[in-house]
């Protein structure tokens, strides 16, 4: 079983670039909404298999790393919006896992991230 | 039936692990034979309508890994697996399909299967077909299936309704109540003495010369424990049951020969609503099978949300028509082989696939044949999943969608997983002998989807079920109860 300590560095990993990503793509979703996905989307990161989730955090860890320098958030959010293999199917999972959370959890949510 | 919880130490003259397609019908024959048999599931026992069908939350409860597994490749196909009492007859589609005759003889014969009678496999069929009532929808079709109907129709593309394992308590599709086996084979099992527990992990059989004794176990709490035990059934499905046997260190042809319909999804919209979120359509058309079939899949909207991320900067504006819309796919019977891999140190296996040339071509000539139906069947725009796709709204936008649809930039996913421990007398390509028994073992059996040598091209937990019960009932013949 992972440990406590290494889900919660996965938690502090995963969630600022699911929040970014929510942010860029979904503009209108309502910061508590936002808040709910990105609890989601780090509880199912933390749940995947042991080899998927060590590709998860090397590659999370080089966006975060990305983010970290000046002017990075716009530089990952640029790398995000590109099909880029391997790096590409990071973003592509936060994506698929957030956006399904948004229109399972309130099925009438504009494309924008607006409550209808 | 009452699952109870789990204990450090446990015994059972038969230990049963896993309670699927595979499991709960091995428990059945076995306690009803004279067997001490106790069924150990990972996960846990959930109600049926106490989770939403095919919704997020009945993924955090019953599926493994929350719905998130891939085997990696390129493409990676993602995957998913039941954990829960019943395993994945309680989360899937519930459609049935008898073994296919012809393949029951090719697997005889290619894989040197002992006495594989497809008159005997057959009669099995029938028998579980009454227990899980297996039968059509009462009334019309939902509008989703006959979208499938309809569009194959026009083409003149065989198609038929696949009868479910569902009771409907009323005269209409809405009122069918899935015969899973948390409501058939495991309180049959019950009934005959079998004791079920759940939230216990087995991480490994201890073996000596070609004999397992005890199962380590890890249970809920994180606490360990072992069971003892004569005869062991693995029934853990495609993923878990090889990749126990590896931490077991059996050798052995094991986890080599991975097997999988892999799908391709599109999103289809009508002009009028139609979207069923708690259920899937039941028509399929097989016009191009065994090689190619299509069927429609769960839409809820979160689903339909999914379906539309690959191409979200264009098709996003259609989600808030997701009542007019649902999702359908194109399997194909695939020549690619994966592998899983139990490796030391970690808790779960690696599990990889390749497809072929061909499958990748397959793929592509499916997703344009489906979205073509989808137009026939009246479509107003149709939102295939690959990254780069066009909206396809007439036969042009189609030539464009062949042109621009590769493999490597679609979302490929299965749920259909076989093959992993094949069964026959040819141990240069088959894990466990004509009836189960892993080779160079003497008490340790497979009774699941791994056994099957191939993708069987149709929904594959009947003739699951069908082995499963031969080859409980062939071990029940020659070992004989302690009493």
């Amino acid at each position: 079983m992972p440990s406590a300590s290494r889900l919660r560095r996965l938690d502090t990993i995963v969630g600022p670039f699911a929040d970014l990503l929510l942010t860029a793509d979904l503009p209108q979703l309502p910061d508590a909404r936002r808040a709910e996905v990105v609890e989601f989307v780090q509880r199912r990161a933390n749940g995947v298999p042991s080899f998927t989730r060590f590709g998860l955090t090397v590659i999370a860890l080089l966006y975060r790393g990305v983010m970290a320098a000046p002017g990075g958030r716009l530089v990952a959010r640029f790398l995000a919006s590109k099909s880029i293999p391997l790096l590409g199917e990071y973003p592509r999972l936060i994506r698929s896992l957030g956006y399904a959370y948004v229109w399972d959890r309130w099925p009438d949510t504009l494309p924008t991230g607006a409550a209808s | 039936m009452n699952s109870t919880a789990a204990t450090a130490q446990m015994h059972a003259e038969v230990l049963v692990i896993g309670s699927g397609a595979g499991g709960a019908t091995t428990a059945a024959v076995l306690a009803q034979a004279g067997f001490d048999v106790l069924i150990v599931e990972e996960g846990e026992w959930i109600e049926q309508g106490s989770v939403v069908p095919f919704s997020l939350q009945q993924m955090d409860f019953q599926y493994r890994a929350g719905g998130v597994t891939v085997a990696l490749g390129l493409p990676s196909i993602a995957y998913t697996e039941g954990r829960c009492a019943g395993g994945g007859t309680e989360i899937n589609s519930g459609l049935y399909r008898r073994p296919p005759e012809d393949l029951l003889q090719r697997w005889a014969t290619d894989f040197c299967i002992n006495d594989l009678r497809p008159e005997e496999v057959m009669s099995i069929a029938n028998e579980v077909e009454q227990v899980i009532s297996v039968s059509l929808v009462p009334g019309p079709p939902s509008a989703p299936s006959d979208v499938l109907r309809r569009g194959a129709e026009r083409l003149g593309w065989q198609n038929s309704e696949i009868p479910r394992w569902m009771k409907y308590a009323s005269g209409d599709a809405s009122s069918g109540q899935r015969q899973s086996m948390t409501r058939t084979y495991l309180p049959q099992a019950a009934s005959h003495g079998a004791r079920l527990v759940t939230g216990c992990r087995i991480d490994q059989l201890q073996m000596a010369d070609g004999k397992a004794t005890r199962a380590t176990t890890t249970l809920g709490d994180g606490r360990h424990g072992t069971i003892d035990f004569r005869h062991v059934f693995v029934c853990g499905g495609a993923i878990q049951s090889p990749a126990l046997l590896q931490r077991s260190r059996i050798a052995g042809y094991i986890g080599r020969s991975l097997a999988v319909h892999p799908t391709v999804k599109l999103t289809a919209r009508f002009a009028d609503e139609l979207n069923v979120p708690g259920d899937v359509p039941v028509h399929q058309v097989k016009e191009f099978a065994p090689d190619l079939s299509f069927g429609g899949s769960a839409s809820q909207p979160g689903l339909v949300a999914l379906a539309l991320s690959d191409q979200w900067r264009t098709f996003s504006r259609a989600i808030t028509d997701w009542r007019r819309m649902s999702i359908y796919y194109a399997a194909i019977t695939s020549e690619g082989r994966g592998r899983v891999r139990a490796v030391r140190g970690l808790r779960d296996p690696i599990v990889t696939y390749a497809l072929t040339r061909r499958d990748r071509a397959l793929l592509g000539s499916g997703l344009s044949r489906l979205a073509l139906l989808m137009l026939e069947a009246g479509a107003d725009e149709v939102y295939p999943s690959f990254r780069g796709a066009p909206v396809v709204r007439n036969r042009r936008d189609l030539a464009t969608m062949q042109s621009t649809f590769s493999a490597a930039k679609a979302s490929v996913m299965t749920v259909h997983l076989c093959s992993t421990v094949p069964m026959g007398e040819d141990t240069r390509r088959c894990g466990a002998n004509s009836f189960g028994r892993v080779h160079d073992t003497t008490n340790v059996w497979v009774n699941d989807a791994s056994l099957l040598p191939t993708a069987p091209g149709v929904n594959p937990q009947g003739t699951v079920m069908a082995l499963a019960i031969r080859n409980a009932r062939r071990f029940a013949a020659t070992e004989r109860p302690r009493g």
